[in-house]
């Protein structure tokens, strides 16, 4: 009787173990959160990272939602989440800096190993028309190619979204450029929904636009715009002292650099989780990948889950790179 | 992995489909707007110049000229020199912080949106009044301007219109109309049918009984609509902000992505005040009416 009560109970807790399988296995790798960046290329990273740990390596993932800086902070005094794929060191290197110092971060590696691309952009249609615009210097002599909707005897320049880093260091070289007095206003656009809605509105139109910008992005997978040239090269001293300070009172002529884009995660993650540190620290993509797939994201309407799923398929000789061979096989026979 | 199975999956439409759908609206919406979106612009470029005229008419005044002009507003509707001293105050207080510029052109967008919100809104209001059929038309589109997450409309706006004021002055009013048109609706619904009948009786045409008994009798109501309207303008400012509206919005979008937590409450206070200040005027204005008009019962 005893025997076949223990057997029953036996069959019942074998039944409960294989229902609940995947929470054992997560046991090793434990829960993992990642923060889902408000931009495609970090919203595709966070979704391959979340299939690759989920399947590969039996963690829990949950994609929290976030940005740059939120998410920075949150990472800093609460070590969550515990990743962060795509963070732009241009914006927030002094703050990433010391917290990895205070070993509250701790960086994994580079995501883009080409880096990311910054500056002032307008586009390709309008370097058509007028070959000239690819300098800052010959588009800074027609205000009138740029009119400002809201003033059109002047031209414009769309900032960076307010509060972003971005929208301080355009602030700065828009001074050190003397912008002003080439007849052009530097307009807010509040939000990267504002300032993509920008964009798109002027190529539906084929109409002036000149501003910030950065890639790898939808925006600039889907419409060609032009990298204006500075005409000065990049000082990194001069960017440390003033164009990437707010509150600068002397700014001076600079250029952007290539941005480092780097994968950071909290500062226990590595000790929490090993293998999965190993594979964010090694996993970095070519900018040709992110583009081709932001592309094929934009024109199915597709969200992250979609594009990494795409990019699991066709890009297995990359990935299978920054796994081992076990877990390489794991994630293929879920893909 | 598990059959799929229409008991345990919901049986939706095939994935391609509904991308197809999708992508047709998207396209169907772009070759709207590069076909009109340019007329659309210059049917709306009045308005802008109105816009920007105002808000340089706010900026560029002093400010002790844009205070006593404030405070004579609250005397003028209040009488009340509590409420006088109360929006003195708040604004030196607000000038004092350094918030004075960004604090004028939210104002100057406020008051535009307000305007707009009436001059649209009591007509619809007095229509909705007049028709049961028309009531149950418009108060669906009212539930729908009050709940659909702004930047689903904002987007597409923007694509239009680009980013600024327009767009900005047009979320506004989406958000802010509906409290105008349902009280100046219910207002008039509830003004007593003995009184109409009286108004009948004297032999009064539509006019003489729309202009002369029942708006007066639903001021209060209107007034009530008013004021719930420039609460909700000033709810919205921080959302205008985002597609690049100037004034207290952007300060507090700055201060949510760089955890600024002082400069996020000082430019939230300031909403408070003009919040308060806004409220304590229009009510107080509303009060008087209605005690005019209890005077005039007795």
């Amino acid at each position: 009787m005893i025997r076949r009560a223990l057997s029953v109970t036996g069959i019942i807790f074998g039944l409960m173990a294989a229902w609940v399988s995947p929470v054992a296995n997560a046991a090793e790798c434990g829960r993992v959160t990642i923060a889902d960046m408000n931009w495609a290329s970090a919203e595709l990273a966070a979704y391959v990272d979340k299939f690759i740990l989920e399947n590969g390596y039996g963690c829990k993932v949950e994609l929290v939602p976030g940005d740059t800086m939120p998410t920075t902070v949150s990472m800093t005094e609460k070590a969550e989440p515990d990743i962060a794929p795509e963070i732009w060191m241009n914006s927030v290197r002094q703050v990433v800096n010391k917290s990895v110092k205070e070993g509250r971060l701790k960086i994994a590696g580079e995501i883009l190993n080409d880096g990311g691309e910054e500056g002032w952009w307008v586009p390709k249609y309008m370097v058509d028309k007028h070959p000239e615009l690819t300098t800052l210097e010959a588009v800074l002599k027609r205000p009138d190619l740029f009119p400002n909707p809201e003033n059109k005897k002047r031209g414009a320049v769309y900032n960076c979204p307010s509060g972003w880093n971005c929208e301080i260091i355009t602030s700065n070289l828009y001074k050190a450029f003397d912008v002003e007095k080439a007849g052009f206003d530097l307009i807010d656009t509040g939000s990267a929904a504002g300032l993509d809605g920008s964009i798109a509105k002027a190529y539906n139109r084929k109409e002036g636009w000149f501003g910030y910008y950065w890639a790898p992005t939808a925006i600039l997978g889907k419409y060609d715009m032009v990298k204006l040239d500075m005409g000065v090269p990049h000082s990194s001293k001069e960017w440390d002292r003033c164009t990437g300070q707010g509150n600068c009172a002397d700014p001076k002529k600079n250029d952007w650099t290539k941005s480092i884009v780097m994968t950071v995660t909290s500062g226990d993650f590595a000790k929490k989780s090993p293998e999965a540190f190993e594979y964010v620290s090694k996993r970095s993509w070519p900018n040709t990948v992110v583009n081709e797939l932001l592309a094929y994201m934009d024109k199915n309407q597709a969200g992250g889950e979609e594009g990494a799923e795409k990019f699991l398929k066709s890009h297995e000789a990359l990935w299978t790179k920054w796994v081992p061979a076990d877990v390489a096989k794991k994630v293929k026979a879920a893909l | 992995m598990s059959e799929p199975s229409w008991l345990f999956q919901f049986p939706e439409m095939n994935k391609e489909s509904l991308r197809a759908l999708k992508k047709a609206f998207d396209v169907g919406y772009r070759d709207f707007s590069r076909a009109y979106g340019e007329s659309i612009e210059t049917f709306f470029e009045p308005l802008l110049t109105f816009l920007v005229w105002f808000e340089d008419v706010f900026t560029a005044s002093p400010w002790w000229l844009v205070i006593a002009a404030l405070a004579a507003l609250a005397w003028f509707v209040s009488r009340n020199w509590k409420l006088v001293a109360g929006v003195t105050l708040a604004f030196l207080a607000i000038g004092y912080f350094g918030m004075w510029e960004d604090t004028m052109s939210t104002m100057a967008m406020i008051t535009v949106c307000t305007i707009l919100s009436i001059v649209i809104g009591l007509p619809v209001g007095i229509l909705m009044a007049r028709s049961d059929r028309l009531q149950a038309i418009i108060t669906p589109a009212l539930d729908v301007m009050q709940t659909m997450p702004s930047f689903v409309y904002l987007i597409p706006v923007v694509m239009l219109l680009g980013i600024g004021r327009v767009p900005g002055l047009l979320a506004v009013v989406i958000y802010a109309i509906p409290p105008i048109i349902r009280l100046t609706n219910l207002g008039i619904r509830l003004v007593d049918r003995e009184v109409l009948e009286a108004a009948d009786s004297f032999g009064a045409d539509y006019w003489q009984r729309l202009f002369g008994v029942q708006i007066p009798l639903a001021l209060p109501n209107i007034m009530a609509g008013i004021n719930q309207t420039i609460m909700m303008a000033l709810a919205m400012v921080v959302i205008a902000s985002m597609i690049g509206v100037k004034g207290l919005g952007q300060p507090v979008l700055k201060a949510v992505t760089n955890q600024y937590f002082a400069l996020g409450l000082f430019n939230g206070l300031a909403i408070v005040a003009l919040a308060i200040v806004f409220d304590r005027m229009t009510q107080a204005y509303g009060q008087r009416l209605q005690s005019h008009r209890q005077i005039s019962n007795e």
